[in-house]
């Protein structure tokens, strides 16, 4: 186990680095903005006839700072507040808080994404195998062919090229916000019928984005573990097929979880794209609105929730790889 | 009565665990489908170690995946049959009952530098999965037996069968090949390469042990190999392939001190360089055929033959019997072949 | 002494990239129809963007009378917002397009085999830095990063758009070259050309980088579909500020002005991008077949 441990500590580490980059490089960003946003704020409170201590009080909660501290101080009582989960206030979203802006936004970019990557796990995984069994004949070629193309093709093209042939041209499916905003949500038929055929389209992306990249993968991995020779090896010994088809399948799943994390760092970031196109209102959409409105605690936020999501997916990548893999574990 | 020819050839075949008669495997290329073994014609007399010489691409191991029918896929056994006691004609085999003979009564060993275990199971796993694979009923049985075989080895069985692939050293994960090759009782055991890729001190220990296994087990055995040095080492017999072709078979002792095809006495002549007798060192001139560039015409050794004469462009020589028990492939006189090689 | 040891060092390493010669590329491509036409694509737009410019100089012409007119014989693939040409914009735009992801290309590869060179060929400490660095880029979300950064910094002119890219995607081309030049001191050939007294950039450049060119060129044809996605997905969202016509900016005019999500007015306007980078694509993914048989010999047949 002490190899394993070793590992994960490495990825979590890593992680955490990465996630206080991230943090620092906002933290300064928003100092680098042309006219300090925080400074801004100040003044528009003070001419408002607030008086200056609770503007700066009130810009503080916004920020998670003043400008009229040293910027170290500044910086340490931004960190301070970041350790406590507290990410500022919005300014587009009056007075809320940051984090519950996102966590109002997560649900609707973590459901498509998980559900778009099971699907395209399962399908892309599929026609991996096959692929790689019928790669020299003309299906093969072109299944992976048609996983090379798919990984290539940017997202936002396979996003306007969906909705354009399911809603434009063929008026299947709908798309624009999660659900019929006519509806009641709650537990009712038609208001989930109507979420579903909704996230039909984001899903459909997110699952063609990340298809090529399993095929490709498995189909080469595959490949591979059809010419190792415990395969032949096994066969020699009398092996019952059924059991030899266990041995390929669990050897060449392995390589898959790089993809794993790949995928979804993938996804997470053409979220951005993909919730634009089909106005969805999840994180990527947040972070692109919090951008137009200037709302720059929200802008944060949302980049920083949406790294903490990748270095989740590494280290869950990892975990699960470790699980499978003996020469990882011992 | 009156063919008493006939009659010593029935007996020979009689005495021989694994026969082999006129054996074709052809492979498919752009070329074409194209021999890898041509009409090979052996026998592994029961209870003797056989060594199957040649350079790589000479389809020895061929000719070894063929006593399993498994060709794989570009290939298939044409023509030819193999018969092994007790099982019939193994190319006549096929889906459960072909799966059956593998492993039961041929047992097949991998070279020690191929990984043939699966990497993600342990050994005692993969035993279960080998008795499932075979109904065996009584599966501590089976697991008691692979751990005498492996104590028998020199290695800690229970250890062994509590161990993943990457856990083992080469040396050992060898012997755990030739533990789970024997550990269903099969009577023929086929060994490619055994020592490839072994350091010199291992080499010596597998061999030992292949030596021990085969005399306590009772087993007929095939050592595939390109090193004369482990055919001298532990080989009763010898035979010697070329091109797809077996081109000069007998006892090992005799073959070694008298070779009768020129191919034979190049290999030995080329093997001497390594005990440092220099002088009569002959490296073989050109390279070893593929199944594309072996002659299709005459003598497959004829581009690289010392002694090649006209006819050995028209006509292939047959594998004939010279002198007792032994056979060669060559149109050359015996006498010269021999001499040539000496002085050259 | 010298010039026999050189010979033997040149010798020690595998003769691949003086037998890529020009017929041995031409037989490999020729091989495959597929592989022609992805040729056949690439040389097709790069004539576009060379060639775009001269072919319709100055500015756009703007026609009020006919705004999104369909497809027609004076407007072949229609017309948009403004009633200019959209093919007119979709020439003139390749040259942005594909100057800028070029650009980025060719840094990604300074950057990509510099670092991945020197992390393979020191290891060590200066491998695991580089390789965290490496780790880094690789998991950081590359697109809302850019987002992100648009806020301080529009770069939208070529030169500053590329190396904002370049910066952002250099981390799969310096994995491949670090792999590449592990394998390649695996097999001997450093030790062999270092146990023969040369100079360490004489082992790099004229040993080491022939033999890992291959894979460079095919990571950065790679790469570049993936650059062209997001410059024109920076200018799709709107993002960066519009300063000349290229695609991203006619597809955001399409989708967020002209509503050709809705009415299939503007529909010439919004495929007209779409189909130029899908077959942009199809190009490279057809194309890099070739490429790969040609660096993989294995993959070669026998001819």
């Amino acid at each position: 186990m002490k190899g394993l441990t070793r590992r994960l500590l490495v990825r979590l580490g890593t992680g955490l680095v990465m996630v206080w980059v991230v943090a620092t490089f906002t933290f300064f960003l928003v100092h680098a903005l042309p006219g300090n946003p925080g400074d801004a704020q100040y003044e528009q409170y003070l001419t408002q006839g607030m008086a200056p201590e609770t503007a700066r009080a009130k810009v503080a909660v916004i920020y998670g700072f003043t400008s009229h501290e040293p910027l170290l101080q500044q910086y340490t009582s931004y960190m301070w507040q970041l350790l406590q989960g507290n990410l500022g206030v919005s300014i587009s979203y009056t007075g809320e808080p940051v984090v519950q802006v996102i966590r109002a936004a997560l649900p609707w970019t973590l459901f498509p994404v998980l559900t778009g990557l099971v699907v395209s796990f399962l399908v892309g995984v599929t026609a991996g195998v096959v692929a790689a069994v019928r790669r020299s004949s003309r299906w093969g070629g072109l299944l992976s062919l048609s996983g090379s193309l798919v990984a290539g093709v940017p997202s936002f093209v396979l996003a306007l090229l969906l909705a354009f042939l399911f809603h434009t041209l063929w008026q299947i499916l709908p798309f624009g916000d999660t659900s019929d905003v006519t509806l009641e949500p709650g537990f009712n038929g038609p208001y989930i019928a109507s979420v579903i055929s909704h996230a039909v389209l984001p899903v459909a992306t997110y699952a063609l984005l990340s298809y090529g990249g399993w095929l490709l993968a498995m189909k080469s991995s595959v490949v591979s573990v059809l010419g190792d020779d415990f395969i032949l090896a096994s066969e020699l010994r009398g092996i019952t097929p059924l059991t030899r088809m266990r041995y390929i399948a669990r050897n060449a799943i392995l390589p898959l979880f790089t993809v794993l994390a790949l995928s979804l760092g993938f996804m997470f970031g053409g979220s951005v794209l993909i919730e634009d196109i089909f106005d969805y209102p999840g994180l990527g959409n947040l972070l692109l609105k919090s951008i137009g409105a200037r709302d720059y605690p929200l802008m944060g936020g949302a980049f920083l929730l949406i790294t903490v999501a990748i270095v989740l997916a590494n280290i869950l990548a990892e975990l699960l790889y470790s699980v499978i893999d003996p020469r990882v574990r011992r | 009565m009156t063919d008493t020819v006939q009659l010593t050839a029935e007996r020979a075949e009689a005495a021989a665990e694994v026969s082999v008669r006129d054996l074709t495997v052809l492979y498919r290329t752009d070329q074409g489908e194209l021999p890898a073994v041509a009409h090979a014609d052996i026998d592994l007399p029961t209870g003797t170690i056989t060594g199957l010489v040649g350079e790589s691409g000479s389809g020895k191991s061929t000719l070894a995946l063929s006593l399993m029918n498994a060709i794989p896929a570009p290939g298939r056994i044409s023509s030819g049959s193999i018969q092994v006691n007790g099982v019939g004609d193994v190319t006549r085999l096929e889906g459960r009952a072909l799966r059956r003979v593998r492993g039961r009564a041929l047992g097949y060993v991998f070279q020690a530098s191929q990984n043939s275990l699966n990497p993600l199971k342990t050994v005692g796993k993969q035993l279960l999965d080998l008795g499932r694979a075979h109904d065996v009923q009584d599966m501590r049985g089976l697991v008691r037996r692979a751990r005498e075989l492996a104590d028998e080895m020199g290695m800690d069985g229970a250890r062994v069968l509590d161990s993943y692939q990457h856990e083992l050293s080469g040396g050992m994960r060898q012997r755990v090949g030739i533990v789970l090759a024997l550990v269903l009782n099969a009577r023929v055991l086929i060994l490619d390469e055994p020592t490839t890729a072994l350091d010199m001190l291992s080499q010596a220990a597998v061999l030992e042990i292949v030596r021990k296994v085969h005399r306590q087990e009772g087993l007929t055995t095939l050592v595939v190999t390109h090193d004369m040095g482990v055919v001298s080492e532990i080989a009763d017999r010898l035979a010697v392939m070329y091109g797809g072709r077996i081109v000069e078979d007998g006892p090992a002792t005799e073959v070694l001190q008298r070779p009768a095809h020129p191919y034979t006495r190049a290999l030995i002549g080329a093997t001497a360089r390594i005990t440092g007798d220099t002088d009569t060192a002959r490296a073989l001139p050109g390279r070893p055929p593929d199944l594309t560039t072996v002659p299709r015409t005459g003598c497959v050794f004829r581009e690289r033959c010392p002694l090649a004469m006209d006819v050995c462009a028209e006509t292939e020589p047959q594998l004939l019997t010279w002198a007792p028990d032994r056979r060669r492939a060559c149109h050359a006189d015996p006498a010269t072949t021999a001499a040539t090689g000496e002085g050259a | 002494m010298t010039a026999p040891t050189l010979g033997a060092a040149t010798a020690a390493v595998p003769p691949r990239r003086r037998s890529t010669s020009w017929t041995a590329a031409r037989r490999v491509v020729l091989r495959k129809p597929g592989r022609v036409i992805g040729l056949g694509i690439l040389v097709f737009f790069a004539l576009m963007a060379i060639l775009g410019p001269y072919l319709y100089p100055g500015q756009l012409a703007v026609d009020p009378e006919s705004i999104y007119a369909p497809p027609s014989g004076a407007h072949w693939l229609g017309t948009d917002f403004a009633g200019s040409d959209v093919l007119q914009e979709i020439v003139v735009g390749a040259r942005y397009v594909l100057l800028t992801a070029s650009l980025s290309a060719l840094f990604t590869a300074v950057v990509g085999t510099g670092v991945g060179l020197v992390a393979g060929y020191h290891r060590g400490l200066a491998d695991s830095v580089l390789m965290r660095a490496t780790d880094f880029i690789l998991t950081i979300p590359a697109f809302p990063l850019l987002i992100v950064l648009s806020t301080v910094w529009s770069f939208a002119n070529p030169l500053e758009m590329s190396l904002v890219l370049g910066l952002t995607g250099w981390g799969g081309v310096a994995r491949a070259v670090r792999s590449q030049t592990l394998s390649l001191r695996e097999r001997g050939f450093l030790e062999a050309a270092r146990g023969l007294g040369l100079p360490t950039r004489h082992i790099i450049v004229k040993e080491l980088l022939p033999n890992i060119a291959p894979y460079v060129a095919m990571q950065l044809l790679l790469s570049v579909i993936g650059f062209i996605g997001a410059e024109v997905g920076l200018f799709f969202l709107g993002v960066v500020p519009f300063s000349s016509s290229n695609w991203g900016v006619m597809l955001n005019q399409a989708v967020f002005a002209g509503g050709a999500m809705n009415s299939p007015e503007a529909l010439g306007y919004l495929l007209a991008p779409l189909v130029c980078i899908l077959l942009l694509t199809l190009g490279v993914v057809l194309f890099l077949d070739a490429v790969d048989e040609l660096f993989n010999p294995r993959l070669r047949e026998r001819s």
